[in-house]
């Protein structure tokens, strides 16, 4: 085992040389593509209809979003998926908004049985045999088209991950301009739960003869409906 | 002028007609008789010490020369004498400001002729259908990308046409080209299928030494193709390269 | 235990093996025949072609890139400055998390600590997301041959670094793993752990992994995980996948272990925007990669997913060597893939010619620089100098430049051999004397005589000539040279 306090004298011991040469530079700047000019911008221009810009994004990647104006259409967003699906298990995020968003009962009135995330006796057998995950997200990045969805108690990372199908319910004053906007507010709030994930589109590869392959791991279906 | 090594003992007649141009421009054109090289091969193969040394006479060579601009018709050895320089000189004060102030005088010939002198037309004429090869250092380290092609184009009777990659490097690289023959000849022969696929019949490089290495794998392999420096496309008389 | 092996292309695969166990030597014997493999050529032409189209686009939307490159740049160079606060503060804030944290000299010691730690744990399956840190140390291999008692089954779940590892084989290119086979030979690789023959079409293979990678996400006791940055300020560990492999891994086992090079702390949250912000784009021309995972310790109270225990595996393994070096910058690198991307020699050559883990412009600075400048002593010359390398790189890396600067170490070493030594010797006396300069060129010119025809020399030469003429014509020295010219008047 390497003691920590030897590592972390050797490395001050080779900084020394570091610190007392001065500032290093290289011998010329980066050039062309990514030469400064004055005239640039320095923010990226995220501005406008924030939720049409996610929606595009998301398109974009494969994913399907929709903007709805009230709880009862988000409703019966995720009641149509989860019969469109022939799902036999949705698993959900035990989380104030979607008791609100009252889907249990219609969805299981449809067929398809529903699990929340509370007290399971093996989170597993249950986020890998649903066909469909709901949650909520913190934030949705219209920059991007990402979804950031956090851990916590109720919040199951597993739930995003391991069904087949994703989809989040999102109020529209969760929209953020841009990805760095998002990681300022957690660095500004001082704390990160134990797991934050930026979720843009569906999960791909492209290992394949470089042929685009979607759903490899994680989700291959990812919707996303905003609310207001 | 800095003629470099390899256009003095192989491709003289490229120096002639920079010469024949700058002259015509009304330049006040002398030539140094002490130059050599650059000393870029040793660079590139890590021999700095061996480079220094001819850096050095490079600089007592061209810093004695009453001259506003050292103009050189190789984008590589410009490049060395510009930017490499200093780091030839790393940790010698004052031959590294020596050769900054000089590197900042040092101008590749179409660099110049654009630049400095404000040079549109010159008249040229020349009957082809071309390609222009900008050589790496040209590209990256100086970035005159636009200027031969500015100047080509305005060549009376020549087609100046796009080619696939035309950002990808020859294979020549200095000793890499021995070091590396395999990857080196690879290298050559995409930019001469490129070539093939253009349609052009002849070749433009503001670098000789890019030229030497793509003629040299043409000759054994590629199609008839007609292989010109810069310079002497600038420098025709009557349609023809001298 | 799965060892599926493939059935038919046995004989390409295990030649590809036995190069790259050879040492980091031979460049040109590897590059000879990649460039024989005609798939290779075409299919590593067509991935880096749509990269760097992609990446070129990505980056057009993005007007401050060039600012974010300056930026990104500086953060690197104060993070190595400090590197030592750095480290401890991270440290410090993954325990107030309820992590642990191991500081690993070298491979050795990361391997010792994940399999002591399976001891422990008495696991049994251990999924893997990809990591170049545990590829460089070749962890899996050395925890079956260390801890073979365990009987540990350990997967790589990234589609292409499984496939090249069921295959016996090793990545080819950082972002790429298998850029180098074909479907077919992927088809036989699955089939042999199938134990039925799938069809080579990519829908199904990938159908068939997603089914068998399943059922180990949910069965690991012990997920690995590289990692893309470390926030020295909250404890944060980011891991950037696109399949999901990564999250899983880390979201599932009751057990994460991530390792991380110590070049890969970042002093703020907030500096986590820029270097998201050109990975990538960078990468793979995308705004933002698919799963941009931050861990920041272990399960919380009350959550019912997420690993039991969370470990942090800080990996010297050489790196320490080039603080305060001009060599510093190599550690800068985010392992992008950019610099492949754009390299010409790369193109012609692939990944498996460099013998390294890393491989193209990064690895023939990387690889001398952590292995030791004798063992790859090939690979700083495995470059034209183009400098495409460093016009793509998304920190400002001059990795044309650490090339040059290895070759010199080289001959400072005395390791550039003694012909050349002589050589470049007579080339400074030569070149310093204008007289002596004058005089070799007439030598030339009457020495050349009974080899030019046509003013030129067609024919293969004995000799240091002979890799140029092997392939290509070498032009005469002209009977007169431009000096003589310039004297009679022009």
């Amino acid at each position: 085992m390497a003691d920590r306090a030897e590592f972390i004298k050797d490395i001050r011991s080779r900084l020394q040389n570091h610190r007392s040469r001065g500032e290093y530079r290289p011998t010329h700047a980066p050039d062309v593509p990514w030469t400064p000019s004055a005239e640039r911008r320095r923010e990226s221009p995220v501005s406008g209809d924030l939720p049409a810009r996610f929606l595009g994004e998301l398109e974009a990647l494969g994913g399907h979003g929709r903007r709805v104006a009230s709880i009862e259409e988000a409703r019966d967003y995720v009641l149509s998926l989860a019969r469109e699906r022939g799902a036999e298990l949705l698993v959900r995020w035990d989380e104030e908004e979607l008791e609100e968003l009252g889907v249990d009962a219609p969805v299981r009135e449809a067929g398809t049985e529903v699990s929340v995330w509370r007290d399971l006796p093996d989170f597993r057998e249950v986020a890998g045999s649903a066909e469909i995950g709901l949650t909520t997200a913190d934030w949705a990045v219209a920059e991007t088209g990402s979804l950031v969805v956090t851990s916590g108690p109720g919040h199951g990372r597993s739930v995003t991950l391991l069904p087949p199908t994703h989809v989040a319910v999102v109020r529209v004053e969760k929209m953020l301009p841009t990805v760095a906007e998002a990681i300022a507010l957690y660095a500004k709030n001082g704390g990160l739960p134990a797991n934050v994930c930026f979720h843009t589109g569906p999960s791909r590869s492209g290992d394949i003869e470089q042929a685009l392959a979607i759903g490899v791991h994680g989700p291959g279906d990812v919707h996303v409906v905003l609310v207001g | 002028m800095f003629i470099p090594c390899y256009v003095d003992l192989v491709y003289p007649e490229v120096g002639v007609s920079v010469v024949r141009v700058l002259r015509r421009l009304g330049v006040e054109v002398t030539y140094p008789e002490g130059q050599t090289c650059c000393g870029q091969p040793a660079f590139n193969s890590g021999f700095f010490e061996e480079a220094r040394t001819v850096a050095r006479h490079f600089l007592d060579v061209f810093e004695s020369e009453e001259c506003d601009y050292v103009v050189c018709p190789s984008g590589s050895c410009a490049t060395m004498a510009s930017h490499y320089y200093p780091l030839v000189f790393e940790g010698l004060a004052g031959e590294r400001a020596r050769s900054e102030a000089l590197g900042a005088r040092v101008r590749e010939f179409s660099d110049f002729l654009v630049n400095v002198l404000g040079v549109r037309e010159l008249g040229a004429r020349h009957a082809g259908k071309a390609v222009f090869h900008c050589g790496c250092h040209q590209r990256r380290e100086l970035g005159v990308l636009e200027e031969p092609r500015e100047l080509l184009r305005d060549v009376e009777g020549l087609d100046l046409l796009e080619w696939r990659n035309e950002e990808l490097c020859c294979g020549f690289g200095g000793t890499f080209s021995v070091k590396m023959p395999d990857v080196s000849t690879a290298m050559a022969d995409e930019k001469i299928r490129a070539l093939e696929e253009s349609g052009a019949d002849t070749l433009i490089s503001g670098d000789s030494s890019c030229l030497m290495h793509l003629e040299g794998r043409l000759q054994r392999t590629g199609p008839a193709t007609r292989v010109y420096h810069l310079a002497q496309i600038l420098d025709t008389e009557d349609g023809e390269v001298v | 235990m799965e060892t599926g092996k493939p059935a038919r292309s046995r004989d390409t695969l295990d030649r590809r093996h036995e190069g790259i166990e050879s040492k980091v030597e031979g460049f040109n014997d590897r590059a000879r025949r990649a460039l024989e493999d005609e798939f290779l050529h075409e299919s590593v032409a067509r991935f880096t072609k749509k990269s760097v189209a992609s990446r070129q686009a990505a980056l057009e939307r993005l007007p401050e890139a060039p600012e974010l490159r300056e930026t990104a740049y500086r953060i690197k160079q104060e993070t190595m400055a400090n590197l030592d606060r750095y480290l401890e503060q991270l440290a410090g804030a993954v325990e107030e998390r309820g992590g642990k944290v191991f500081f690993a000299s070298d491979g050795e010691e990361v391997v010792n600590y994940v399999g002591e730690l399976a001891r422990r744990r008495g696991s049994k399956v251990v999924t893997k997301s990809k990591s170049m840190a545990t590829e460089e140390i070749e962890l899996n291999r050395r925890l079956e041959e260390s801890y073979g008692e365990l009987g540990l089954e350990i997967i790589e779940t990234d589609l292409g670094e499984w496939i090249a590892q069921l295959a016996g084989d090793h990545p080819s290119h950082i972002v790429a793993p298998i850029v180098h086979m074909n479907r077919h030979q992927i088809a036989d690789v699955l089939s042999g752990v199938a134990g039925e023959a799938l069809p080579p079409n990519v829908e199904d293979l990938l159908q068939f992994a997603r089914k068998r990678l399943r059922e180990k996400f949910l069965a690991a006791d012990i997920g690995i995980t590289g990692v893309n940055f470390g926030v020295a300020e909250t404890g944060t560990i980011c891991t950037v996948t696109n399949e999901g492999n990564g999250r899983l891994v880390s979201s599932v086992p009751p057990v994460h272990v991530a390792v991380m090079g110590i070049e890969k702390v970042i002093p703020k949250l907030e500096d986590l925007s820029v270097f998201t912000r050109i990975l990538g784009r960078s990468s793979t021309g995308q705004d933002l990669s698919v799963y941009t995972n931050l861990v920041t310790g272990p399960r919380q109270e009350g959550e019912l997913d997420g690993p039991e225990e969370f470990h942090l595996i800080l990996m010297d393994n050489g790196r320490s060597d080039l603080l305060g070096t001009e060599f510093e910058e190599a550690l800068y690198c985010i392992r992008c893939g950019a610099c492949l991307n754009v390299c010409p020699v790369y193109r012609q050559t692939g990944g498996h010619a460099y013998g390294s883990t890393y491989s193209g412009p990064i690895g023939a600075v990387i690889t001398p620089l952590l292995k030791g400048n004798e063992e790859a002593k090939d690979l700083p010359h495995a470059s034209s100098l183009c400098g495409a390398c460093t016009e793509a790189c998304p920190v400002g890396i001059p990795l044309h430049e650490l090339l040059l600067k290895l070759r010199n170490r080289q001959v400072d070493e005395g390791l550039a051999g003694k012909g050349q030594s002589v050589a470049f010797k007579g080339f400074e006396n030569t070149m310093k004397s204008p007289a002596l300069y004058k005089i070799s060129g007439k030598v030339g010119r009457m020495a050349q005589k009974p080899l030019v025809k046509d003013g030129k020399i067609g024919r293969k030469l004995p000799g240091p000539l002979a890799g140029w003429t092997g392939t290509r014509d070498l032009p005469a020295l002209a009977k007169k040279p431009f000096r003589e010219l310039w004297r009679e008047g022009i």
